[in-house]
This record gives structure tokens, C-alpha cells and sequence, in this order.
């Protein structure tokens, strides 16, 4: 993992190296690359990016930032916030090195998502600076990002493992839909967490992956040459899957935020504090409370 | 509707000599960074008898031009008489025109710090920018304006055996139809 | 071009790029990369191939551009031009295609070749040319049946120790052919640089004055007269006398009059070298030159871009290096590769302090104080057939063009007055690009006036020895330059050859004072016969010109092309193998020339060179020069250019990937490549398809670094281009041709070394 981190500042701190070469794109690879523009054997990538980008992209995400703040919106007023007693016991579940790691992320999403949406949007704010320098923090926030992924990803990773109960959590969808409290199946994290968790960080490794790719453009790390693909696919790869990544992403951090500061009340002070009430595990991660109890740490 | 002339460039290959004199005819007129070449030459299959082909390739001012449609914030327009030119005060330089480019027309200075890229630059066909025409600004951005003092762009005129072509994609077709015709004439 | 010369009467490019596109039906191109040399001459071939269908036949050692777009390539090996050549002869003649009413009337000597031709059978000419017979074959019949045809070369011809048998060699093709003198035909030999045609015609040259008038008693009076001065005073500028006839010495190995290597023959070694105008590290032998620049007493350059003659050398005194003025920043005319002139206009004026080449030229005439002599002829005009002071002052450019007009008659350039060429140069789009016609107020004129433009009346001669034009609308015959009869052969055109609208039925000697009256049946008056010069060459009064006029007669005569040059040590063209061969079993059979003696002041090897050691065994790569198309010559001005010098970053060599892995290199990677004489080069290997794996093809353009030390602390501040490399001319290996003296740069032997 440390050798992957080095390799990750290597490439931030080669990009003079790695444009100097200026061969991969504007080369002689010109040729063959216009000759395989739109043909099946590189899966039409130039005209599918550019069907994707100009009759779609920006409808679906219009729709993920629009729709989905509504549905929540929605199920506030007619469902209503889980209540849970705060005064009762707390427990302790985040250490003050995952609380500052989640701080980092937290930070990194804030800037990411936002100067993203100005990105694809770019064009209704008149483009230019305000959107140019929207890139820049996005590129800037890709290294706090990358930064906190990977221990979050490390000490998170086996809790979120999937179990057969996070089925029975899916079919009744965490018990939003009720406004019941209710005992809920589900682990430290429930599965609604744990999808997150993976789209954020294996989504999030992609992510930054072609991310990285867009920003240098013209590299040659062998990365193209491991996937048979000429570099410009590669990089028409990168923009299709951080695109449509991007979108997943989007909705399900609007729902990470929803659930967090109003779905539940108080819930965001877990990860503030490092203590969650004892109520609310009992009820919304009521095998992680059992185990608790049973091996006595409760 | 009146019938519009629709700016074409065309390389014919059996011209061609890989004499880099559009290119660097390009780069002079525009003083572009080194790093840029809005106009490239390439030779395919060096030296290989039979079958090696030089050609150059710069923006072909596409009709329904894929980075114009795909460009986030817009800043592509595309004239009357078909050349694709566009705004590098709007653009963020953020790549995607290169993703949906056939012939890998635009290219980003890497100016900024840590090698940022700059705003997009690509052919103008020697038609400037959105600027006033012929103004200080539109050359510094963009290079000389040609086709604003009736000129026909440099690359062409510089072309030593006229190999490319540009004007109206009619008159173009008709030239290249004459030479293909002819060869194979003449043997008697 | 001696070779050239010596067959027909003038060492240049018969037709014009414009007279291929419109009429050629074959090019067979040979020694020259057009495509990379020359593009504009390279768009006149493809405007060819695309309008009449022309075939287009290319002749290189390396795959180039220009091959790149032939009908029919031909791989042949370094120096064996001769060779191919008599390969197609032995054919056209066993299948009796020559032109034998063309032979039979204006060709003298065409039995010797016929025999020469006989040993060359197509399976000889394989095993020494390396093209397969069956290709060897094809291309004869297709220039045999195909006319008119173009014969095309460059410097891939003469650079060569056989250089002047190559030049030959082409000319005789195309007599054999019968194409000479015809539109579409001709020998279309292209010059290297711009204005190279003009220099040559105003004597660059150590063997010659100005117009190619020979260095012999006789012309020194006629330029004495023509430049006002006395005889006597010329003669006194010499040491002795006798140098005053005597060759200089050449370009190619003036370093040995410093070094005196080898045996020298004049009065004193060199001691100060005037460098103005000329690429010194574009010559052979950059470590010997590099040794004489050292050993100088006083090196001055004079010129608009750093020369790397001031880098290459370790000096640190006595090296001047004077800023000259672009032809941006004069007036004047140069002369096109076709014999045409073109004027050229001041752009600006001499930029900081650089002046003009004559403005230099000037002020050392006035300090050695022979300003007065040196320019007295610019205030003189030929009046009432006398030639006469007639201002005090001279205005430039026009007096020095008319003093060139009025006094190199050898070449016809009688027509070129600065208001001629002035109109030419304002009315370009009244002249036709392929006729080279013009229209308009420029009707009965050719573009440029391409010499011989005889008088001011003359429309000059777009097409050389065309007898089927009058010789007042451009026509001529061949000159009568080489005696009136040898071995008992008559030596003048047959009585077939009238040239159109002469007055005089077939062949007639080159006119003279003595034999015009009988030539042209005409009575000179006592004042005509008191002004007449001795012959057409130094006839001031313009008489001889006029009486020629009359009669529809080029003062030169109207002779035979010759195909054995007795003066020479080859009266007949032969196959000999380059000095440094990779083939020693030739060398047996075909050896070089015997050693030579005072040759431009100094002996040169051949014989003892080539057999001094079996070279192929230690040296078993065949190095081939090549023209890269941002760079020319030394590239001293092109590599100050950082979009140009953007294209060949850094010195390389193209090497097959069979040959460079056998060595170990890999595409990228540095070489050593050791020369015969010692000196080595470290380049860049880079694969390419365009050379086979015997041969390796190097650019000549760079310098700036020697045999592996970077030079680049002995650029004056400022003057360091954006490339520097090593130059080939390093390793070219040592050898020149028996007349001319231009160094073997196209064949030669290497030895690589992975570095």
C-alpha cells in the first residue's frame, strides 16, 4: 500500500517527465487512431463519449442532484427522522484516528462534488475562470481525497464485509419506509453503509485513477499497453467510467449526508465525538448491540 | 437558404512529402510554443516500400464537430462557412474536445504550475477567435487572422507541392477529382 | 559538372522544373532526394506524374521520400552510378532502341561507349550495383520506350571520387536516347542550395574566372580589359607570375596548404583563412580541418549566422568573426538552378552594425588599396563599340549587374540588364509557369531570362541545344568548345542539324574574328575589323553578337556532343569502385585511378588509399549522407530556428534494426562510428526501414559537437543554436574526385561500436 501511495505522488510529481514525451496522442499514433475512431474494434469509444456526453450526461445528473434531494425531501416531511433517545447510554465506535481520516474525506467530498457538478454544469455558469479554477480544486482535492481513502479503506474494510443479514436489510430498505422503531438487521454497518463504503472506496480508486490519466493526457506508464488500448481510449475509458462513477457516487453521497444530519437525528455526532447512543444501535444495528452484549463489552 | 461554402482542408497523400512546411509554417505565423503543434506531419510505415504514406493532420473542421458538442461550458462556435473555432476565455482546458476528436486535433499547453494545462489550442484555420478581428488580443491568443485579410490559411499557402488543400469542400473535391483523373491519362 | 561540361559545353541543368510537368513522360531521378532537398522542385515530378501520367524512376542507396513516391525504385550501392548506368546502355544498344539518327548526326565517340557497354551484362551490373537484373531490365526498356524522358540528379552524383565520370555517364544516357535538346528531355541536374547556379557562374571557384573563362593568359587580358585595369598591375597582385595560371587551392582540401600533409605545391603554406559565405564544417575531414583552423595565423568569418568554423576550433586569438547582412538586406540577382535570374529586393537595411557582402568586399579593397581598380569597371559602358569611363560614381546594384551583362559572354548573359530583370521580377504573373513564356507586355521573353540570353534583345534559352527553335527565340546546337576535329573526326554538327531560322546549313565552328566573314558570308567594314575581339568570348565591341543576331547564329557554334573526353584520365566513363569499397573482389576488378599529382596545389591518394588495406574487413558498414528537409548545408542558420530545430531535435543515424541489433542498439540508443582515417562520431541509432542492414544513412547538417566533446563553451555568447551535434563530415572518409576534388561524401566505410 505504501509503494502504491509512492506511486500515486510519483505520478503527481512526474507529470513534467511524463508530458515531455508528447508522443502518445499527438505522434504517430495520430494515424492509427483516427483510423480506428468509431469502429468496433475499439468499442466506438470517441462517438459513444460524445453521445454519452452530449445527450445524457447532463440529464442524469440533473436528475441525481435534483431527484434524489427531493425523494429525501419527501420521505422527511411524509416518513419523518428516526428519533432516538440521547440521553441514555453512548457507546464508543470511531477512534480519533477515523474520526480525523472521515474529517479528511468529509472535507475532500465537499470540495469534490460540488466543482464537479460545476464542471459537467460548466457551461450554464459561462465556463472560463470560475469554472477553470472549480477544476483546479477538484484536482487539489483528489490528493486530500486519496489521502484518507486509503486508511479508511484499511481500518473499515473487514466491518464491511457483506453478511446474509444485509439481504433482509435490503428487502425492507434499512426500515425508512416505516415509521416504526423497530429492530433492524445489521452490523456496525448496515448494508446501506456498506454500499457506500465500497462505491467510495473501490468507485473512489477508479475515481482517481482516471482521474490521474485525464490530468496528464500524454504519459506512458504501460497502463495503456496493459489493457491492449491505444492511449487515447484509455483516456476515453477514464472520462466514460468517472462519469458515470461520478453520478453513482453523487446520489449516494446526497444520501451518506441525508441519513447522517436527517434521517436520524444526531447521528452525525457519532463521528464528531466518537460515541454513538446506545438506542440507536440497539434499533439500527441490533447484531452489532447482540454481539456487544455477548461478549460482554456491553 | 442560400448555399453556404463549407471550409475543408484536405491532404492529398500522393503529394505529401513529409516536407514538415505547413507545420512549421503553422508554428511560425502563430508563434506557438514548441511544445504545440497545431499542425502535424506524419510518415506511416518509414521507409517500408510500397507502402509508406505521409499526410498532415490538424483540426478538420468537422461539420457537427464532436468537441463542440461535447464541451462542458460551451466554448466552441462554429462560423458560417463551416470553420470550428473557439473561446479560450471560456474554455477550462478540461480535455474532453481531445476525447471526442477523431484526429486528435486539440492540444493543451501545460503552463501553469505543476504542469497544469492551459486552455485548449487547435487549428483556427487562420480564422482567430471570438476577439475583434485582427486585434492584439486575437493574436496573442489565437494567431494571425488570414482568412479576415482574404489569405488563404498558411499551411496551404506555404505547401511546397500542394498537397493540402483548403476551400470550399466543393471546389476542394473538385481539384482532387481532376488530379485522380488525370492519372492514368496522358500515357499515349 | 566539369563532366557535364566537357561533353556538350556548359556544366548546367539543360531544361526547367516547369518543361517536366509539361512534357516529361519519364523521370529517372538518381543521386538526388528531392523531396528532402528540394520540395519545390520535388512538386514539379508529382505535378508530372498526376498530369501526363509520368513515370517516375528513382535511383538511391537509401529509401527517401522521394522514393517513397516512385513508380519504379532502385536500391543501388554506394559509387557504382557508372556501372548501372552502362547496365542500361549494354541493354538499349543489344536491342538496338538508341536514337541513331541523333548519334549519327550530333554525337562524336559513340562506338567507345557501345564497346564499354558490351562488358556491362545485366548480371554483372547486379553483382556490382546490387539491383536485380530483372529491374535493371525493366527501367532500360522503359526509358528506351518511353519519350521524352528526364534525367534528374544532385550531389548524390558528383560527391563521389568518380564523381566526373558520373557526370558524364548521365549526359551520355540521354544522348543515347536522343533526348537532348528536346522538351520534356534534358538533363535536369539540380543545384543544392539556393543561388549555388550563380555562384559557379560568377567564378566561387579556384580553377576558373568569372563565366568559366579559363585561367590562361588570354582570359586574364580580356578581364583586364573589361575591368579597366592593366595587364601588368594584375599580375603584380601575384607572388610570381606563373600562380597567376595556376589553380587555387579547392574548398575541399585547402586545410592541407596549412597542414602540408601531403605534398603541397605552392609558395607558401596558408596562413590566413577569409571565410564569407561558405559552411566549412560542411566539408569532409572536420578533425583535419579542425587541426588547420588551429594552426592559422588568422581566421576571419564574415557572415550573417554564427559559422561553426569559429566553434570547431580551440583558437582563442586571432579569429574575427565579422557580421554580414542577409540578402534581405540587399539588392541584387542570383540565378536559379535553370539558368534563370531572378532579382531581389531590399527587404530592410543591414540590421546593428552588419554590412553587405560588397560592403565588406569594399572596405578591404580600399585598405589594401585597390578600391579604385577593383571598381572602375561599374563607371564604364561599352560606346561606339569601345569600352569607356563614362561617370565618376557607380550606382548598386545596377552597374555591377551591367558590368557582368556586357562582359561574361561565355555564358550568354548579354540580356541580363537590371531593368530586364527588374521587369521580370515586377511582372511574375505575366509569365507562364510551365513554358516559362510570357504574356502581355513580357511577350517573346522566358521568365528570368535562363542564359544564354545572348543580347538585350535575346528572349534567353528556357531549353539547352534545342536545334529545333531559332537560336533568337532560345534555340541553339551544342557549343563547339573542344577543336574542330579529332583523331581526323570533324567535331561540327552534321549537316542534318540546321538550327531552325540559321542562315547557315548544319554544323559551324564558334565564331572569331577570323573566320566570321567566311562563317556568316558577310564583309566586315575596316572600323568593324579594328573593334572586333579576337573571338565571341572577348569581343567587347558586341560585334560578333550582332553579326551572329543577323544570321539566326549562336556565336558559339553549333558542334557535336562529345562521349570521350581525351583530356581526361578516363576518355571513356568506367566503373571504378569507391576508395573505401565493401567489396575488395571489386577492387580487384575495378580498381581507382593511380595516385595523382598537384591537383588544385596539392597530390591526392587514390590507388594507395584503396589498397593501403582490405577496409571491408575492419570497416564493414557502407555510410551513406543524406539531406534532412529542415536543415541545409552545415544547418548553422536552420538550427537558430527553434521550430526547425524542433523537428531533428539531436544528430542521428538511420540504421536498420537487423544491423543496429546485431550491434546491440537498441531504437534510441548512442553508437560510435569509427572511420578508416581514425576519427570517430557518437550518434543516436535510430531503426528505420529506409536503409538495408549494409548501410547506414547519416544527416550532414549538424556540428557543434566533435568526435564525442560537447563544443558548446566555444559559442560566443548568444550565438549557440538550439541543436548541436556531431558531424558526419567527421568520418566521411578520405577521398576525392579526379577532377573537381569534391570530397567522396556519398561513398564510404564505417565501423560501428555500441557506446
Amino acid at each position: 500500500m505504501k509503494n502504491f501511495l509512492f506511486f500515486i505522488l510519483a505520478l503527481f510529481f512526474s507529470v513534467s517527465a511524463a508530458y515531455a514525451a508528447d508522443t502518445r496522442i499527438w505522434g504517430e499514433m495520430i494515424i492509427p487512431n483516427i483510423l480506428a475512431y468509431g469502429t468496433a474494434e475499439n468499442y466506438n469509444l470517441g462517438p459513444l463519449f460524445v453521445l454519452l456526453q452530449s445527450q445524457y450526461l447532463r440529464l442524469v445528473f440533473a436528475v441525481a442532484v435534483i431527484a434524489v434531494p427531493a425523494i429525501f425531501a419527501t420521505h422527511y416531511f411524509i416518513v419523518g427522522p428516526k428519533v432516538f433517545i440521547h440521553d441514555g447510554n453512548k457507546i464508543y465506535i470511531f477512534s480519533v484516528f477515523q474520526r480525523i481520516i472521515h474529517l479528511l474525506a468529509a472535507v475532500a467530498f465537499l470540495l469534490l462534488v460540488p466543482t464537479g457538478l460545476m464542471i459537467i454544469f460548466g457551461r450554464y455558469l459561462g465556463g472560463g475562470t470560475l469554472v477553470e479554477f472549480a477544476r483546479h480544486i477538484h484536482g487539489f482535492a483528489t490528493i486530500v481525497f486519496l489521502v484518507s481513502v486509503i486508511p479508511m479503506f484499511l481500518f473499515w474494510f473487514v466491518e464491511m464485509l457483506p453478511t446474509t443479514y444485509d439481504i433482509k436489510w435490503v428487502f425492507i430498505l434499512g426500515g425508512y419506509l416505516s415509521k416504526q422503531k423497530k429492530e433492524i438487521p445489521a452490523g456496525k454497518f448496515n448494508a446501506g453503509q456498506k454500499m457506500w463504503f465500497w462505491m467510495c472506496t473501490l468507485g473512489g480508486f477508479v475515481m482517481i485513477a482516471t482521474g490521474i490519466f485525464m490530468y496528464l493526457q500524454d504519459f506512458d506508464y504501460g497502463i495503456a499497453t496493459a489493457l491492449g488500448v491505444s492511449q487515447i481510449d484509455l483516456l476515453r475509458i477514464s472520462v466514460i467510467a468517472h462519469n458515470i462513477l461520478a453520478v453513482m457516487i453523487t446520489a449516494f453521497f446526497f444520501t451518506h449526508v441525508y441519513m447522517s444530519l436527517f434521517a436520524i437525528k444526531g447521528a452525525i455526532h457519532s463521528i464528531i465525538t466518537g460515541y454513538k447512543e446506545e438506542d440507536e444501535v440497539k434499533h439500527l444495528h441490533s447484531m452489532y448491540y447482540k454481539k456487544l452484549l455477548a461478549s460482554g463489552k456491553k | 437558404m442560400s448555399e453556404q461554402a463549407r471550409m475543408k482542408f484536405f491532404c492529398d497523400t500522393n503529394r505529401c512529402i513529409e516536407c514538415f512546411g505547413c507545420s512549421v509554417a503553422c508554428a511560425e505565423a502563430h508563434e506557438l510554443p514548441v511544445s504545440i503543434s497545431r499542425r502535424k506531419v506524419i510518415t506511416m510505415n518509414k521507409g517500408v516500400e510500397g507502402k509508406e504514406v505521409s499526410t498532415s493532420i490538424a483540426c478538420m473542421h468537422c461539420t457537427d464537430a464532436p468537441c463542440a458538442q461535447v464541451c462542458p461550458v460551451k466554448c466552441f462556435y462554429i462560423r458560417e462557412d463551416g470553420i470550428v473555432l473557439h473561446d479560450k476565455n471560456k474554455c477550462i482546458g478540461c480535455g474532453y474536445c481531445l476525447y471526442a476528436c477523431p484526429f486528435g486535433a486539440p492540444q493543451f499547453p501545460r503552463d501553469g504550475a505543476f504542469g497544469t494545462k492551459g486552455a485548449m489550442d487547435k487549428c483556427t484555420m487562420c480564422a482567430g477567435g471570438p476577439e475583434e478581428t485582427n486585434s492584439a488580443a486575437e493574436r496573442h491568443l489565437y494567431g494571425q487572422n488570414r482568412i479576415a485579410e482574404g489569405k488563404v490559411p498558411i499551411c496551404a499557402a506555404m505547401c511546397a507541392t500542394n498537397a493540402l488543400l483548403v476551400g470550399d469542400a466543393e471546389e476542394v473535391s473538385a481539384i482532387y477529382r481532376q488530379r485522380v483523373t488525370s492519372r492514368g491519362k496522358g500515357g499515349a | 559538372m566539369a563532366g557535364v561540361a566537357n561533353t556538350w559545353g556548359y556544366g548546367a541543368m539543360t531544361n526547367h522544373f516547369g518543361d517536366v510537368v509539361g512534357n516529361s513522360k519519364a523521370i529517372f531521378v538518381i543521386g538526388a532526394n528531392s523531396a528532402a532537398a528540394n520540395p519545390i522542385g520535388m512538386k514539379h515530378f508529382l505535378q508530372a506524374k498526376d498530369r501526363n501520367n509520368a513515370k517516375l524512376i528513382v535511383i538511391d542507396p537509401v529509401f527517401t521520400r522521394t522514393a517513397a513516391k516512385a513508380d519504379h525504385y532502385l536500391r543501388i550501392r554506394t559509387g557504382t552510378d557508372v556501372a548501372f548506368i552502362y547496365g542500361l546502355l549494354h541493354i538499349i544498344f543489344k536491342n538496338g532502341w538508341e536514337d541513331k539518327e541523333f548519334i549519327n548526326d550530333r554525337v562524336y565517340g559513340m562506338d567507345e561507349i557501345r564497346k564499354e557497354a558490351e562488358h556491362w551484362t545485366p548480371e554483372e551490373t547486379e553483382n556490382v550495383t546490387g539491383i536485380p537484373a530483372a529491374q535493371i531490365i525493366q527501367v532500360a526498356t522503359l526509358m528506351a520506350k518511353t519519350k521524352p524522358a528526364t534525367v534528374v540528379w544532385a550531389l548524390g552524383i558528383t560527391q563521389h571520387s568518380t564523381g566526373t565520370s558520373n557526370t558524364r555517364i548521365l549526359p551520355i544516357l540521354q544522348l543515347v536516347l536522343g533526348n537532348m535538346g528536346k522538351k520534356g528531355g534534358g538533363c535536369n541536374i539540380i543545384r543544392g542550395h539556393d543561388n549555388v547556379q550563380g555562384s559557379t557562374d560568377m567564378c566561387n571557384l579556384a580553377d576558373s574566372l568569372p563565366g568559366y573563362y579559363g585561367l590562361a593568359e588570354g582570359s586574364w587580358k580580356y578581364f583586364a580589359k573589361a575591368w579597366g585595369v592593366d595587364y601588368e598591375w594584375l599580375q603584380k597582385r601575384f607572388f610570381a607570375p606563373e600562380w597567376m595560371n595556376k589553380k587555387g587551392f579547392s574548398l575541399s582540401k585547402w586545410w592541407q596548404g596549412v597542414l602540408q600533409e601531403e605534398k603541397t605545391y605552392s609558395s607558401s603554406p596558408v596562413r590566413a583563412l577569409w571565410v564569407q559565405g561558405n559552411g566549412i564544417t560542411s566539408l569532409a575531414q572536420q578533425a583535419k580541418i579542425k587541426e588547420a583552423l588551429d594552426k592559422l595565423d588568422l581566421l576571419v568569418i564574415a557572415e550573417p549566422f554564427l559559422n561553426e568554423a569559429a566553434v570547431i576550433t580551440e583558437r582563442k586569438d586571432n579569429v574575427y568573426i565579422l557580421p554580414v547582412a542577409t540578402q534581405f538586406e540587399t539588392e541584387g540577382s542570383v540565378t536559379a538552378t535553370n539558368r534563370s535570374a531572378q532579382w531581389r529586393s531590399k527587404v530592410v537595411d543591414p540590421l546593428y552594425e552588419s554590412k553587405t557582402d560588397h560592403d565588406v568586399m569594399f572596405e578591404f579593397a580600399k585598405k589594401f588599396g585597390f578600391y579604385e581598380e577593383y571598381t572602375r569597371a561599374m563607371k564604364m559602358e561599352v560606346k561606339d563599340g569601345v569600352l569607356t569611363e563614362t561617370k565618376k560614381d557607380f550606382n548598386w546594384p545596377d552597374d555591377a549587374s551591367r558590368e557582368l551583362a556586357r562582359t561574361l559572354k561565355t555564358i550568354g548573359l548579354g540580356g541580363w540588364t537590371p531593368e530586364r530583370l527588374r521587369a521580370h521580377q515586377e511582372n511574375w504573373h505575366m509569365f507562364d509557369p510551365i513554358t516559362l513564356e510570357g504574356y502581355g507586355p513580357m511577350k517573346g521573353q522566358y521568365y528570368g531570362l535562363p542564359w544564354p540570353s545572348w543580347d538585350e534583345n535575346h528572349p534567353g534559352s528556357p531549353i539547352l541545344y534545342d536545334a529545333e527553335t531559332a537560336v533568337n527565340e532560345g534555340g541553339m546546337g551544342f557549343r563547339n568548345r573542344f577543336g574542330l576535329e579529332h583523331e581526323g573526326v570533324s567535331q561540327l554538327a552534321a549537316d542534318a542539324v540546321t538550327v531552325k531560322g540559321s542562315k547557315i546549313k548544319g554544323g559551324y565552328p564558334e565564331i572569331t574574328k577570323d573566320n566570321i566573314e567566311k562563317i556568316l558570308g558577310i564583309t566586315l567594314t575596316a572600323k568593324e575589323k579594328e573593334l572586333i575581339g579576337a573571338n565571341w568570348k572577348v569581343d567587347i565591341s558586341g560585334i560578333i553578337q550582332e553579326k551572329c543576331r543577323a544570321a539566326g547564329v549562336a556565336p558559339y557554334g553549333n558542334a557535336r556532343a562529345r562521349t570521350i573526353v581525351w583530356e581526361f584520365p578516363d576518355p571513356v566513363p568506367k566503373h571504378r569502385e569507391p576508395i573505401h569499397s565493401p567489396r575488395p573482389d571489386l577492387v580487384e576488378k575495378y580498381p581507382t585511378y593511380a595516385d595523382q599529382t598537384d591537383n588544385f596545389r596539392v597530390d591526392v591518394k587514390f590507388i594507395s588509399e584503396q589498397t593501403a588495406q582490405e577496409w571491408a574487413k575492419d570497416f564493414p558498414t557502407m555510410l551513406v549522407t543524406m539531406r534532412v528537409v529542415n536543415l541545409s548545408g552545415a544547418g548553422m542558420l536552420e538550427r537558430t530556428s527553434k521550430y526547425l530545430s524542433h523537428l531533428t531535435p539531436e544528430m542521428f543515424a538511420n540504421i536498420h534494426p537487423d544491423l543496429a541489433l546485431k550491434y546491440g542498439l537498441r531504437d534510441g540508443d548512442m553508437m560510435w562510428l569509427h572511420a578508416p582515417q581514425g576519427t570517430k562520431i557518437k550518434v543516436k541509432a535510430v531503426h528505420d526501414f529506409s536503409v538495408t542492414p549494409d548501410r547506414i544513412a547519416l544527416p550532414y547538417n549538424f556540428a557543434g559537437v566533435m568526435q564525442g566533446v560537447d563544443l558548446s563553451a566555444n559559442y560566443p555568447d548568444g550565438t549557440k543554436p538550439y541543436t548541436i551535434g556531431e558531424s558526419s563530415n567527421t568520418i566521411i572518409n578520405y577521398g576525392y574526385d579526379i577532377i573537381t576534388q569534391i570530397p567522396e561524401f556519398n561513398a564510404g566505410l564505417c565501423r560501428i561500436e555500441k557506446a
